[in-house]
């Protein structure tokens, strides 16, 4: 199986995956990388903010960036009306 | 064979000489087993006991959705299911994280050394009474804790466990598991995993790089963890 890199690109920089993860295909790292990304953003939502314009690049075993998966495409946001006063 | 599980009895309770050749006779075999390779099933019949002598093994089960749940990490010296013997099957499943080293010991021998050695029948029923407590601090961890202070409560644990059993050098040790491991004993993805590492490695308290921990600052290490070791009942005492 091919080994696929997530790496993230947030606010507070790049934080390179330095171990990688084996997966059978891109669409498998992308469902890895959706569930990495909805993982940090509910602990974000227990501390009461989120912030969706961090994103996870997925990297082929050459380092080529073969998807990137921004945070805010990784969950469906419905209500997006400001919070109550 | 039995050196290290005699270490973790030692850490709380009095064995002699006598008592440790008893339980050094508890071993009718040693075998290896392979990463990854299951060492016992759930569900299934069973008529030995493993005691973990070299690697790293788990307890876990499957999610229907494919994810899997690591609920506790064990140690060398870890009589890892001492609990079969009284319950003979097990209700999740027991699998080597790296290349593992383990004793197999029939349920009979044990059943002979609670009949006639009744302090070391105490000494395995605290084992699996430490097993427990482990638990429930997971559950602390897994339900209460953020993802940065899950971390740090398992780095601190493993520190004293592996510290024991005379496996760590400094504040360093060795941690052959990957993040998508810890991700499985900690309810988090490997991705957060990376993440809240970045953030223990940058703050200078604890890295885990190429298969080691190394604690930079202990006591902020604990303080993240809010760590306190009551739960691994490290007096040492007759049982």
């Amino acid at each position: 199986m091919p080994t696929f890199f997530l790496h993230i690109r947030n606010g507070l920089g790049f934080i390179e995956d330095e171990e990688g993860c084996e997966l059978p295909d891109p669409e498998a790292a992308r469902l890895q990388a959706v569930k990495g990304a909805r993982s940090i953003i509910s602990e974000e939502a227990l501390g009461g903010e989120i912030d969706l314009s961090g994103s996870i690049e997925v990297a082929d075993q050459a380092g080529r960036v073969v998807m990137t998966v921004s945070y805010a495409e990784a969950v469906r946001v419905r209500d997006a009306r400001p919070p109550p006063r | 064979v039995i050196e290290k599980l005699l270490m973790k009895m030692r850490a709380r309770d009095e064995i002699d000489a006598a008592e440790a050749r008893v339980l050094a006779e508890l071993v009718l075999d040693t075998q290896e087993f392979a990463a990854d390779a299951n060492v016992v099933r759930a569900e299934v019949e069973l008529s030995t006991s493993n005691l973990l002598l070299e690697g790293m093994m788990c307890r876990y089960k499957d999610v229907a959705n494919g994810e899997r749940q690591i609920m506790e990490l064990h140690v060398p010296g870890d009589f890892v299911d001492l609990h079969s013997f009284i319950l003979k099957r097990l209700d999740h499943n027991v699998m080597a994280l790296v290349p593992s080293r383990i004793a197999f010991v029939p349920h009979e021998r044990l059943a002979d050394v609670t009949r006639a050695h009744p302090h070391l029948a105490r000494t395995l029923w605290f084992s699996t009474l430490l097993d427990a407590a482990i638990h429930r601090e997971s559950m602390v961890s897994l339900g209460r804790r953020t993802a940065l202070a899950r971390i740090a409560h398992l780095l601190c644990e493993l520190y004293v466990r592996l510290d024991i059993v005379g496996l760590t050098d400094g504040a360093s040790y060795k941690l052959p598991l990957t993040q998508g491991d810890l991700a499985e004993c900690l309810g988090l993805t490997s991705v957060h995993v990376n993440r809240t590492l970045k953030e223990l490695r940058e703050g200078g308290i604890a890295s885990f790089q190429g298969g080691t921990v190394t604690i930079d600052d202990r006591a902020a290490l604990e303080r993240v963890a809010e760590f306190n070791p009551s739960y691994l009942y490290l007096e040492r005492r007759r049982r």
